[in-house]
């Protein structure tokens, strides 16, 4: 598929005069993509192209009978009567909230991180790895720890709170919102290295020269930070904004060990509930749906974050 | 082994981008197809095998401690059967239920298995897992050779697809330093409702929050489902096309859980572990969990702890318990060697299952749960006298995804979030719900 | 950063540290803790009977071959971060740099999977890499995931930032777009590209739910479904638990290190000077 793309596109472009001043064969674009296309094609697009034939359908991989069932699957998702409907919206908001309160705070503590670190004094590598180290556990580390911390009646968070005077009963994984102060404030702790990190290599692509141009003009580090190293920043930053809103509606593991969903179902996230439903009650076609919904939605954001980064592009 | 490229893959790949590949994976040939071999398991059962070299896989789900027990039984009868050899691979349980339905769909999967009680009948529904019928009659099993309601778990759509090695119920453990503090003797623990609340009550004037409720499946819902039961109600109709347990005993047996918070019997918000946990620390005195927890209390040297069957709270007797039965998985290709071998094997674990209950199992087995060797675990055995009012549930497939309702159920009451009736009753709305999208499914 | 005081500069850099760090000294100081004193109420900080004994259960049982995993870990993270990195390196400059058509389509197109829950993929993917034959080797593990969208979606990011001067200075000198991506915009990009790499490995290492589905034999297990075999059905051992996760974790800290080198390295690039 990617080679026939490839050549009809090829042939599309040598029909057209002229093109971009460029010792470039019109073939050579396509011989870079190739190899990922490939790959690309065969473990990503496929299945999910796959993945949207099996949500018109009520599909169990193991029983013979798929009947095709149309688009009831997504109906079902806006029926106030079905069996999917309240858990679904419910775990699309938790999503929601996690997103809203998590994202603002892994965009702007790992780049102030990133900032103190790329600077030159004895012992940065070190420190680099001591923030980068969280996110080197694997959640399944990290959620048995924290739910141990952070445990509401013999958590060591809650005794050290009680022995410097606070209140030493705060139901961190219990109850809400605490729970939300415990996935939010966990998460942070656990991926901040990796978006700073990101920000790091970002910040190597910035030419010196700028620097020494607005120290020359004399406008202070505020002015410095908002002309050269935010714009420097800018695809970088649009990558890790689009990643970490990504990475936080995907949030699954944290509530799946820390807090359980609970109370109730309350902190159950979209993931936690499309695995539910499709991989323990093997009810892939309706999982499926629910995923698609969930992939419009955040392709719709996606969207509105492309084009702000763009029209400040233009000004 | 595991690096070596298959020609077929590197092809594969080269032509993976195209839509034949697309359109396969798309069209019904599913995975079905491949595993019609092994639909019937019409190999003769025997207690002997005497055809040629046959080598079984065997998966279960024996992580931790467990293993090795199984392992030793393992080697043992492969010593004892030349002609059979049995590997073992463990994986965690949530991993085992889903790699192997996905191994078998893809003519992969194991010989023999082991699998939860309440997995048989989803497994059997889905064709993962073939009949047992003949190695049963072969055997002339009856129910009473092991315990009715163990036995008659294994049963879906009147054919056995299971054969029992264990139970697992839960018991009451007690932590005798913490009930000689608070004055309470510890050579008797409470048996009844009056003896139970008095004993929390004593504990409380000492300061003492002396059983912790937990909101969690472990062991709340165990919990839960054992007083359910002992107030004479059920979670599900026979059929398991109605949710039940909202009914009044539910009720009871939720209200008598939320009460314990409100008496300040136990705390609030106890998390997942933490009733455990604060029991091996002598932050309470009762603690309802299952037998496996007597491994994990051995280990704590200094602690003071006896076990005993539950008390009886409601108007009858009765317990919750898991039970671990083996099972035959279907294969690409049907072959009766090891289909005859697996059922030898199978026979031979389950006499054996004495050295199984060493490592913290009840044996389903009578003749073995009533021998010495059993009666000289008084662990074990103290929760093993439960036997004969064990409850599992009804083996219909799916039955997993309404039990979750009841989970939740038990959360939002015992976090304080909604009235046991009211979160109840949601709860079997949901489950109700859940139930018709299964019987549709699987077929009722 | 000479008029900040090196006193007050190392205070609030280890003050930092230590809400990033005490977790984990907690975690490493748990692995050397008997069981029932990993979970004594109120905590000890520092073991009252220091016991290698979690680490006798991860090393001392030929059913967990955990040097094994540890090996199958790293040939299936090296793997994959190399593919990752030569693949989606070349498909990232072309959408960042080249002009063609279909261009746009493409990008739309690796830009929107990315949205999709993987947990969708899984079953579609199981059935594809089984009609490869991949199932049960390290091909399962390495290949699939290399063909997320992230590393392309990064790269490309990173490569239109990179200023076009250079670029532009070799297209004069004669050299062409092959030799300009390999000696030009690579040797600019070693920021960027050792931190896809150290991403890619990372992710690769702490995959726990595909292995569960592709991997059958212990001989071949990576390590987090290795190290969940350790652990008990019903109770935490958290020595144990910590002790693997040291043991996993140590390694890929080491080469974060050794990566970092080559993101200060990025910083006294002189072909900008002058």
């Amino acid at each position: 598929m990617a080679a026939d793309l490839a050549l009809r596109e090829q042939a599309k472009t040598e029909t057209r005069a002229g093109g971009p001043a460029r010792r470039t064969g019109a073939l050579t674009p396509y011989l870079f993509v190739l190899p990922y296309f490939v790959v690309f094609a065969t473990f990503v697009l496929a299945p999910a192209v796959y993945g949207l034939w099996i949500s018109l359908h009520d599909w169990d991989y193991l029983l013979p009978g798929k009947p095709f069932v149309g688009l009831d699957n997504y109906q079902a998702l806006f029926d106030s009567n079905s069996a999917v409907f309240s858990f679904f919206w419910e775990s699309m908001s938790a999503t929601g909230i996690f997103t809203v309160l998590s994202v603002p705070l892994l965009l702007t503590i790992p780049l102030l991180i990133a900032l103190l670190l790329n600077r030159r004094f004895p012992g940065r590598t070190f420190f680099r790895a001591v923030y980068f180290a969280p996110y080197v556990l694997g959640v399944a580390v990290i959620g048995v720890l924290w739910r141990f911390l952070l445990d509401p009646n013999l958590g060591a968070v809650n005794a050290i709170l009680d022995a410097i005077g606070l209140p030493g009963d705060t139901p961190w994984t219990t109850a809400l919102p605490w729970g939300w102060v415990t996935l939010v404030g966990v998460t942070v702790w656990w991926t901040l290295g990796f978006n700073a990190v990101i920000y790091l290599a970002g910040l190597q692509d910035i030419p010196r020269e700028l620097y020494e141009a607005a120290r020359i003009d004399g406008g202070g580090k505020w002015a410095e930070f908002r002309h050269v190293t935010l714009p420097g920043l800018r695809p970088v930053l649009l990558f890790v904004t689009v990643n970490t809103i990504l990475v936080s509606a995907n949030m699954f593991g944290q509530s799946y060990l820390i807090t359980q969903g609970a109370p109730g179902t309350e902190t159950r996230t979209a993931i936690m509930y499309i695995a539910q439903v499709g991989l323990a009650d093997y009810k892939m076609g309706s999982a499926a749906a629910m995923s698609y919904l969930l992939t419009v939605g955040l392709l719709l954001i996606s969207a509105i974050v492309f084009r702000l980064f763009r029209e400040k592009d233009a000004s | 082994m595991n690096l070596q490229f298959s020609r077929r893959g590197l092809l594969g790949l080269g032509a993976g981008a195209g839509g034949a590949l697309l359109l396969g994976a798309c069209g019904d040939s599913g995975p079905n197809e491949k595993v019609t071999g092994g639909g019937q398991n019409a190999a003769p059962a025997a207690t002997a095998y005497t055809g040629p070299n046959v080598a079984l896989a065997f998966w279960n789900g024996f992580t931790g401690g467990d293993g090795p027990f199984m392992k030793k039984l393992v080697d043992q009868f492969n010593t004892e059967h030349p002609n059979i050899k049995v590997s073992m691979n463990t994986y965690q349980w949530a991993d085992y239920y889903q790699k192997v339905p996905a191994a078998v769909a893809t003519g992969n999967g194991p010989d023999v298995g082991i699998m939860h009680v309440d997995n048989v009948a989803t497994n059997a529904a889905r064709g993962v897992i073939l009949p047992l019928e003949d190695l049963a009659k072969a055997l002339n099993f009856k129910a009473e050779d092991f315990s009715p309601p163990v036995w008659n778990a294994g049963v879906y759509n009147n054919t056995r697809y299971s054969i029992p090695l264990d139970v697992h119920p839960l018991g009451f453990f007690y932590n005798k330093t913490v009930m000689e503090k608070a004055g309470l003797d510890p050579s008797k623990p409470p048996t009844t409702d009056e003896e139970y609340k008095a004993a929390l009550e004593q504990m409380k004037a000492k300061g003492i929050q002396g059983d912790w409720v937990t909101p969690f499946e472990f062991t709340g819902s165990m919990q839960f489902q054992s007083l359910l039961w002992q107030f004479g109600g059920n979670l599900f109709d026979d059929q398991a096309t109605k949710a039940l347990y909202a009914e009044q005993p539910g009720v009871q047996a939720l209200t008598w859980m939320t009460d314990h918070v409100k008496n300040g019997w136990s705390p609030k918000n106890v998390a997942q572990d933490a009733d455990l946990v604060a029991f091996r620390n002598g932050k309470n005195a009762f603690n309802w969990n299952g037998i496996w927890t007597i491994n994990t209390l051995k280990e704590d040297k200094n602690l003071q702890w006896g076990v005993a069957p539950l008390p009886q709270i409601g108007t009858q007797k009765a317990a919750w318990a898991g039970s671990h039965q083996f099972v035959q998985f279907k294969q690409k290709a049907k072959d009766d060697n090891k289909l005859t071998a697996g059922k030898v094997f199978i026979n031979w674990i389950s006499q054996h299952s004495i050295e199984w209950a060493k490592g913290g199992q009840v044996p389903a087995r009578a003749e073995i749960r009533n021998g010495a060797e059993f009666k000289a675990l008084p662990e074990q055995s103290a929760i093993g006298s439960q036997i004969d009012y064990l409850h599992f549930l009804p083996p219909k497939p799916g039955i997993a995804d309404a039990m979750a309702t009841v989970v939740t159920a038990i959360n939002e009451a015992v976090l304080g979030r909604k009235e046991p009736a009211k979160a109840l009753s949601d709860g079997a709305a949901k489950a109700n719900q859940l139930l018709e999208q299964n019987a549709k499914k699987y077929g009722s | 950063m000479s008029r900040v005081k090196p006193v007050a500069w190392y205070t609030v850099l280890i003050g930092l540290s230590l809400i990033f760090i005490a977790p984990v000294v907690w975690m490493v100081l748990t692995a050397f803790k008997t069981p029932g004193e990993a979970t004594r109420v109120p905590p000890t900080v520092f073991p009252q009977e220091p016991t290698t004994s979690a680490f006798d259960t991860l090393m001392g049982n030929d059913q967990t071959p955990v040097l094994r995993w540890f090996l199958n870990s790293v040939l299936a993270a090296t793997g994959q971060a190399v593919l990752v990195l030569a693949i989606a390196s070349m498909a990232a400059y072309a959408l960042a740099r080249m002009e063609f058509r279909g261009k746009r389509l493409i990008f739309g197109m690796i830009i929107a999977t990315l949205f999709i829950p993987s947990f969708v993929l899984i079953i579609p993917n199981f059935l594809i890499v089984d009609r490869f034959g991949w199932l049960d080797t390290l091909w399962a593990l390495i290949i699939p995931g290399a063909a997320g969208a992230f590393g392309v979606f990064f790269l490309r990011q990173f490569f239109l930032s990179l200023p076009r001067e250079l670029e532009e200075a070799a297209l004069i000198e004669g050299a062409n777009s092959w030799q300009i991506f390999t000696k030009v915009v690579l040797p600019l990009s070693k920021p960027a590209l050792a931190t896809l790499a150290v991403i890619s490995f990372l992710t690769n290492w702490n995959d726990f739910i595909w292995p569960i589905y592709v991997l059958f034999s212990p001989e071949v297990f990576t390590l987090p479904p290795g190290l969940a075999i350790l652990q008990g059905a019903y109770t935490i051992n958290y020595p144990v638990i910590m002790a693997g996760a040291l043991v996993a974790s140590i390694p890929v800290l080491l080469l974060f290190m050794v990566a970092q080198r080559y993101v200060i390295e990025g910083v006294s690039r002189s072909g900008l000077k002058g």
